[in-house]
């Protein structure tokens, strides 16, 4: 009953008391009130928001830091063996004071293990900026230049399908064993694949409506290059790179391994590898100590890389 | 409706073929055949047909996105398809700007809404100093319904609605004579189509723009329209004035588009009748055919045979309004 009485009310009453119109405010509603956006900062957001992945950069920071320190205070070279007429100081397993032990002349294990780190760190970053660099400047250039194009693919048709391992073999051979030379033979020819993966992902987003409206406004293809393809890029680089840098400590290890690489004058973790792999049997942590840091440091900067192209892909930031 | 010849002619498209390659050497798809038409200095023309008649190329054509194979376009006086000077084509690019179907996908996603609109500005060095280009964009900004505080912003961030008119303030900040508009509203919300329409009118008086209005929605091109052509299959089968295309339509296709309309009552949707167009009225006894003027400013392309056939009908209908 009662809310019948109130319908009437209602009724009788005049509409325009119940309603009132609303300022329009025009300004208002065209503010947007989410907050500002940053790339840049997004991306750092989204990559510290994953604990694994603050613990393993911290262990990929530690492992690097290291590895660029300690050798500098050792001063660890495998042509000094201070103990090697010392007997007793051969083959020691690990102990507090001889953390990784020693090998067969007497060295500390810990010290040439970072001396040996530090050089492949150097080397991968070295070869991975420097083969980034090329491929992705040649890359995307390749990409856009259609008369580029048909050249560069049967350039790189005859360089992909030189055999690596006999090129090294020659070159090395050629320009004799050392860090520079060790540097040109990974790069000589790695550059072209970088630039053949880059020129691909050119031609996917290079037709797509944005470039024509960047055309249609006059912009040159350089610039068109710079902002409109790369920055779509950097996710995908990022996820390269990650890929490229342990890659490269592989292949550092396995020419020396195979005795291509560095020279007897410089610690590598790839001869030490290929040495202890005789003491298998008596002393197996000589061989697995190596392997295991070795190990350790590329899953950890694979990670790390990863986690950053992904981190750097906007469409992870919402 | 006579009127015509003494309106100044900003761009004319001549006898236009556009092909692309098929990887067939000897087989060429012919996207736009013998496209004849003037637009006129201050007039919204609007080009309507359905998916792949072409329409679309031969808007890109006049941006010289894609090249034409036969004829010519000619703008303000000069040729400005096939070879021209780097002088030339960049004079182009000033004068005619493109507003693009989707604007979710024809806005760079890296870049802020500064870059985005100002990128002709710098192209062309179009300013004094930094704080002129501001100021520009800025103005550009505002002239379009959005604010100089969304400048910092990514296209992300916006509605669609919103990103169409930054897209409209990139093409306007050039200060550009002639706007090929490619479906500017397809892609957007029913709600904020209006908005978008009135605003490019609004523009248009503003900035004497002229404009060619590329659209498969007949309702829209009758609200912005001036002039109407007709492309089906790569042909312009009919030119007219807006009012005369939607009372007298000649061309067998043109009728079946106009009869294919929703009408916004029920009442009228129910009895309707659809023509499907049929192409076996047509003349095919493989004559060439030409654009025919039947009426003052209004072309049909026909044989010599269905010339007299348009004629009649023209006759025709003028009879039957003279006598309602």
């Amino acid at each position: 009953m009662e809310e019948k009485s109130l319908m009437e009310d209602v009724k009788t009453e005049e509409r325009s008391d119940l309603f009132e119109f609303a300022a329009f405010d025009e300004h208002e509603s065209e503010h947007i009130a989410a907050p500002q956006y940053s790339y840049w900062k997004s991306v750092w957001r989204t990559f510290i928001k994953n604990k694994f992945t603050v613990a393993v950069s911290i262990v990929m920071i530690i492992l690097v830091l290291f590895s660029l320190i300690q050798p500098m205070l050792s001063g660890y070279s495998p042509l000094i063996a201070p103990h090697v007429n010392e007997p007793e100081m051969r083959f020691l397993q690990p102990s507090a004071e001889h953390i990784f032990g020693t090998d067969n002349l007497g060295n500390e294990v810990w010290d040439a293990v970072w001396a040996g780190a530090r050089n492949s760190i150097i080397i991968s970053f070295v070869c991975t900026a420097i083969t980034m660099v090329i491929g992705v400047v040649v890359g995307a250039i390749w990409g856009f230049s259609k008369k580029m194009d048909k050249w560069m693919l049967e350039v790189y048709n005859v360089v992909s399908n030189v055999p690596f391992l006999l090129l090294a073999m020659i070159l090395s051979y050629v320009l004799g064993a050392g860090m520079g030379s060790l540097i040109f033979v990974m790069c000589v020819t790695e550059w072209i694949f970088v630039a053949f993966f880059i020129r691909t992902q050119v031609m996917i987003i290079r037709d797509r409506e944005y470039n024509l409206a960047s055309k249609c406004l006059g912009t040159s293809t350089w610039t068109m290059i710079k902002n409109n393809i790369l920055p779509y890029l950097i996710s995908v680089i990022m996820t390269y790179v990650s890929r490229q840098i342990p890659a490269l400590i592989s292949y550092e290890v396995f020419l020396s391994y195979m005795g291509l690489g560095l020279g007897v004058t410089k610690a590598s973790l790839g001869r030490m590898i290929s040495i202890y792999t005789s003491y298998m049997n008596g002393y197996p942590h000589l061989f697995w100590i190596p392997v295991i840091v070795l190990a350790i440091l590329s899953i950890s900067l694979y990670i790390v890389g990863q986690r950053l192209a992904d981190a750097a892909d906007p469409r992870t930031h919402m | 409706m006579s009127n015509n010849e003494d309106r100044e002619v900003i761009l004319s498209i001549k006898h236009v073929d556009i092909s692309f390659d098929t990887g067939n050497k000897k087989k060429k798809f012919v996207a736009v055949k013998d496209a004849n038409f003037d637009i006129y200095k201050g007039e919204t023309f609007a080009l309507v047909g359905e998916s792949g008649s072409g329409k679309t190329t031969l808007g890109r054509a006049i941006l010289r996105i894609n090249p034409c194979s036969a004829g010519e376009i000619i703008f303000e006086g000069k040729r400005i398809s096939g070879k021209i000077s780097r002088e030339e084509d960049r004079n182009v690019v000033r004068n005619i700007q493109m507003i693009f179907q989707d604007p979710a996908a024809s806005l760079n996603e890296r870049a802020t809404i500064e870059y985005c609109v100002s990128e002709g500005l710098l192209n062309f060095h179009l300013y004094k100093d930094e704080a002129d280009r501001i100021a520009k964009v800025d103005k550009a900004l505002t002239d379009v319904g959005l604010l100089p505080e969304h400048k910092s912003r990514y296209p992300h961030e916006f509605s669609g609605g919103q990103r169409q008119r930054v897209g409209i303030a990139r093409a306007m900040i050039m200060d550009p004579k002639f706007i090929v508009a490619d479906e500017p509203i397809s892609a957007l919300d029913v709600s904020i189509r209006a908005q978008v329409l009135n605003l490019m009118n609004k523009l248009k008086a503003e900035k004497h723009l002229t404009y060619l209005f590329i659209a498969h929605d007949l309702s829209v091109v009758r609200f912005i329209a001036d002039r109407i052509a007709v492309i089906h299959l790569g042909e312009i089968v009919e030119i007219a004035d807006s009012e005369t295309l939607f009372k007298y339509p000649l061309h067998p296709y043109t009728v079946s588009l106009l009869s294919a309309v929703p009408m916004p009552d029920p009442i009228v949707e129910r009895t309707r009748r659809h023509k499907v167009y049929d192409p076996s009225v047509l003349d095919n006894s493989g004559a060439p055919r030409q654009m025919y003027e039947i009426r003052p400013g209004h072309f049909v392309y026909a044989t010599e045979k269905e010339r007299a056939q348009y004629e009649e009908k023209a006759l025709a209908a003028e009879q039957a309004q003279g006598e309602a």
